[in-house]
C-alpha cells in the first residue's frame, strides 16, 4: 500500500507533465490527421521519458545531484549556461501556455473572460504551493489528473476496430512532411525536459537515498506507462471521432467532444476537470522547474521544502517566472501556438540536458555501483541517437509544414 | 581577432539570408489553387466540428458554457476563413467563382455557428444548425471535388 | 582538508556546489587557484564576477558589462583551500556562511520574504 501512494511523484511528474496542453493537442491532432498511424510515436516517446526519468531520479537519489547541477558539473560554465537559457526559454513559454490552457478550460466551465481566468489560475496556483507541502501537491495534481481515465473508457464505448489500432503500434514512415512533423511533434511533446528537471529536484525534495531506487524505476514505469495508457487514448478516441469527419482539432475545447459524444454531460466534465488538473500540474512542473534550473546552475538554496525564509532567491525567482508567463498568456497569444513553438524548441534544446545526464548516469565516479546497466546504457544511447536525430530535424519541419497548419 | 576580409562577410550574408525570407513571404497573399483548397478543406472541417456540438445541445448532451464558448471560437475560425478567402488574390483567375462560393459558405457557417453561441441550451434550434451545418460542410466538399476537377 | 590525495580538479572540484558546516548551499566553485610548481590549491573562487573568465571571449565582454568588474569581498569571495572540510558530492566547508561572508545572496534579513503572511 506504501509503495502505491509513493508513486505519486512520478505519476504527477507523468501526468502533470506528460498530459499538458502540449501533448492533449499534438495527440488529439495527430488522431484527427492519421488515426492510429501515429501510436508507434506516442510509445516511443514514453519509452524515453520513461528512460531519462529513470536515469535523473538515480542520479539524484544516488549522488544528490538534480539535473542542473549534473549540467553545471559535466558541462562547465559556459555550454551549462547556453542549457540553462534555453531550458528557461521553454519552461516559460510551457508555462505561459500551460497558463493560457487553464484559462482556456475554465472559459468552457464557467462564464467570464479568458483574461480573468489566467489572473485566477496563477492566483490559484499561487495559494495550493503556499498552502500546501510538495507531497501535498504531487497528489492533488496527480489523482485529480486521473479524471481522464474517461477518455479510456470512451475507447471501449466506441469500441474502434482493433485490428486497425494495433497497426498504429508498428512504426510506418510516410513520407509526407506532416507526417514527420507529427512524429516529432508527439515524441517532442511526451519528451518536455521541464518533466524531467521537476522530477530529479522533486527526489531530493522527498529526501530520496538509494533505498529509493527500487520506487523511483517504479515511479517511472508506472508513472509513465499511466501517462501513456491516457496519451494512447487520446489518439485513439480521436483516430475514431474526428479522422473521418476530418476534423481539424486546433482548440483545446475540442479535445473533449469525444467523452461528450460518448458519455454526454458527464463525460464531457470528467474530461474538462481531468484536462484541468494535467495541465495544472504542468504548469507548477514547468515553473517550478525553472526555478529549480536556475537556483541549482548558479549554486543557491533552493527547495519548496526550504521555504521562502531559507530559500529566498528561489522563491522570488518562481514568482518572477510566474508573472512572466502571466504576462505571455495574457499578451493575446493562442496558447495552442505558444505550445506548437515551445514543443518543437524544447526537442531542439533536448540533447543539451539529456547528454549530461546519461554522461552521469553512466560514470561509476559518480554512481558507484549504481551506474548505468547494460539495459540502461543501451536504452540510454540509443534514444541519444533519436533525440539528435529529431532535433535536427524539427526546427525544418516546423518551417515545411507551416506549424502543422499544412 | 578575425582578419578584415571575414569580419565584413556578415553583413552579406545576413543581406542574403533577409532577401530570401523576404521573397518567400511576399509569396503570401496569393492564393494558389492548393491554398484555396487547404482553406474550403479546413471550412468543411470547421462544419463538421459545429455539427458535434450541436448535436450535444440538441441532445441535451452536453454545458451550455461549452457549448458557447465552442461555438463562439468555431464562428470566429469561419469568420476569420471568410476574411482570408475574400481578400486574397487569387492566382488563377478561373477559380473565381469556387473562390466566391467558398466565401459565401464560409459566412453561412459562421452564421450557423453564431446562432447555436446565442442559443446553446435549445434543442430545437441546435436541430436545425446541425442540420444546416451538415449542409453547408456538403457545400464545401462540393467546391473542393469542383476545384481538384479544374486542377491540371 | 579529510582524506588528502589526488583531486580532478575539473571533473569534481570546479562548479562543484559549496555547502556550508551546516548543510547550506552557498554557491559554486566558480574557479580554483593554483599556486606554485607543482601547482597546489590554494583556495577557491566564488561569485558573479568570476563568470566573466568562464565564457568565451565575445560573451565574456557583455558578461562583464552585466557583472561589473571582480570586486573582491563583493562579487568575487576567496575561500582559503584550508576551510574547505571534506569533498564529497559538495564541497564541504569548515565554517558556517556568515563566517565567511558567504551566501549573503540567500540572507533572510535582506528580503521582505520574510514578512510575508505565511511566514
Amino acid at each position: 500500500m506504501r509503495a502505491i501512494l509513493k508513486i505519486a511523484l512520478g505519476i504527477i511528474a507523468a501526468i502533470g507533465g506528460f498530459l499538458d496542453i502540449g501533448d492533449l493537442v499534438f495527440t488529439t491532432q495527430a488522431g484527427a490527421l492519421f488515426r492510429y498511424d501515429l501510436l508507434w510515436a506516442v510509445v516511443l516517446g514514453v519509452v524515453g521519458i520513461a528512460v531519462y526519468a529513470e536515469m535523473s531520479g538515480r542520479v539524484a537519489a544516488v549522488s544528490g545531484r538534480p539535473v542542473f547541477d549534473v549540467i553545471r558539473m559535466r558541462m562547465g560554465f559556459g555550454m551549462g549556461l547556453l542549457a540553462l537559457v534555453a531550458s528557461t526559454i521553454v519552461n516559460v513559454l510551457t508555462l505561459a501556455a500551460e497558463l493560457g490552457g487553464i484559462a482556456i478550460i475554465l472559459e468552457l466551465l464557467f462564464d467570464a473572460p479568458y483574461g480573468m481566468f489566467v489572473f485566477a489560475a496563477a492566483v490559484a496556483l499561487v495559494v495550493i504551493v503556499a498552502l500546501l507541502p510538495f507531497g501535498g501537491i504531487e497528489r492533488f495534481f496527480g489523482y485529480g489528473g486521473l479524471l481522464l481515465f474517461v477518455v479510456v473508457a470512451t475507447v471501449f464505448h466506441q469500441n474502434p476496430d482493433w485490428g486497425e489500432v494495433g497497426r498504429g503500434f508498428i512504426p510506418s514512415i510516410d513520407s509526407s512532411t506532416l507526417y514527420l512533423y507529427f512524429v516529432v511533434g508527439v515524441f517532442a511533446a511526451a519528451l518536455m525536459p521541464y518533466e524531467v528537471h521537476f522530477y530529479s529536484s522533486g527526489a531530493i525534495e522527498e529526501g530520496w537515498t538509494e533505498e529509493n531506487l527500487k520506487e523511483n524505476r517504479l515511479n517511472a514505469i508506472v508513472g509513465y506507462g499511466v501517462g501513456g495508457i491516457l496519451a494512447v487514448a487520446l489518439v485513439i478516441v480521436s483516430g475514431y471521432l474526428f479522422h473521418p469527419l476530418g476534423v481539424e482539432p486546433d482548440n483545446l475545447g475540442t479535445v473533449a467532444l469525444p467523452m461528450q459524444g460518448a458519455f454526454g454531460e458527464t463525460g464531457l466534465l470528467l474530461a474538462l476537470g481531468g484536462m484541468l488538473f494535467c495541465v495544472g500540474g504542468a504548469a507548477i512542473d514547468s515553473s517550478f522547474a525553472a526555478s529549480y534550473n536556475l537556483a541549482q546552475f548558479l549554486g543557491w538554496e533552493w527547495g519548496r521544502y526550504q521555504g521562502p525564509r531559507k530559500a529566498p532567491r528561489f522563491t522570488a525567482s518562481w514568482l518572477v517566472f510566474l508573472l512572466l508567463g502571466i504576462a505571455i498568456a495574457e499578451s493575446g497569444i493562442n496558447p495552442v501556438d505558444i505550445t506548437e513553438y515551445s514543443v518543437v524548441l524544447a526537442v531542439v534544446a533536448l540533447p543539451l540536458t539529456y547528454l549530461p545526464v546519461l554522461l552521469i548516469a553512466g560514470d561509476r565516479s559518480f554512481m558507484d555501483r549504481y551506474a548505468n546497466g547494460r539495459i540502461a546504457t543501451f536504452l540510454g544511447w540509443l534514444y541519444f541517437a533519436v533525440i539528435v536525430v529529431l532535433a535536427l530535424a524539427a526546427i525544418p519541419l516546423l518551417l515545411a509544414t507551416n506549424a502543422g497548419g499544412g | 581577432m578575425t582578419a578584415p576580409g571575414r569580419k565584413r562577410a556578415w553583413p552579406t550574408i545576413l543581406a542574403l539570408v533577409l532577401a530570401t525570407l523576404l521573397l518567400a513571404v511576399s509569396g503570401c497573399g496569393d492564393l494558389s489553387n492548393d491554398e484555396l483548397n487547404r482553406g474550403v478543406e479546413s471550412l468543411s472541417a470547421l462544419a463538421a466540428q459545429g455539427e458535434l456540438v450541436a448535436n450535444g445541445v440538441a441532445r441535451d448532451a452536453t454545458k451550455t458554457t461549452y457549448a458557447r464558448a465552442m461555438a463562439r471560437t468555431l464562428s470566429e475560425q469561419a469568420e476569420h476563413e471568410a476574411e482570408k478567402l475574400a481578400d486574397a488574390t487569387l492566382e488563377e483567375p478561373e477559380t473565381a467563382d469556387q473562390r466566391h462560393a467558398a466565401v459565401a459558405v464560409a459566412e453561412e457557417i459562421a452564421g450557423l455557428l453564431s446562432t447555436l453561441q446565442t442559443f446553446p441550451g435549445d434543442e430545437h434550434h441546435a436541430e436545425l444548425v446541425e442540420k444546416h451545418l451538415g449542409e453547408a460542410g456538403e457545400k464545401a466538399d462540393a467546391i473542393v471535388a469542383q476545384l481538384s476537377g479544374d486542377a491540371p | 582538508m579529510r582524506g588528502e590525495g589526488e583531486i580532478y580538479v575539473v571533473h569534481r572540484l570546479l562548479d562543484e556546489q559549496i555547502c556550508d558546516a551546516e548543510g547550506k548551499r552557498v554557491g559554486r566553485v566558480d574557479d580554483v587557484e593554483l599556486r606554485g610548481n607543482p601547482p597546489r590549491i590554494t583556495a577557491l573562487l566564488v561569485g558573479e564576477g568570476l563568470y566573466p573568465r568562464r565564457l568565451p571571449r565575445r560573451l565574456a565582454r557583455l558578461a562583464r558589462r552585466i557583472s561589473g568588474p571582480e570586486t573582491w569581498g563583493k562579487n568575487a569571495l576567496r575561500i582559503p583551500w584550508e576551510e574547505v572540510d571534506e569533498l564529497t558530492s559538495t564541497v564541504k566547508l569548515r565554517k558556517k556562511a556568515e563566517d565567511l561572508g558567504l551566501g549573503l545572496g540567500d540572507d533572510p534579513e535582506r528580503w521582505i520574504v520574510r514578512r510575508l503572511p505565511w511566514n
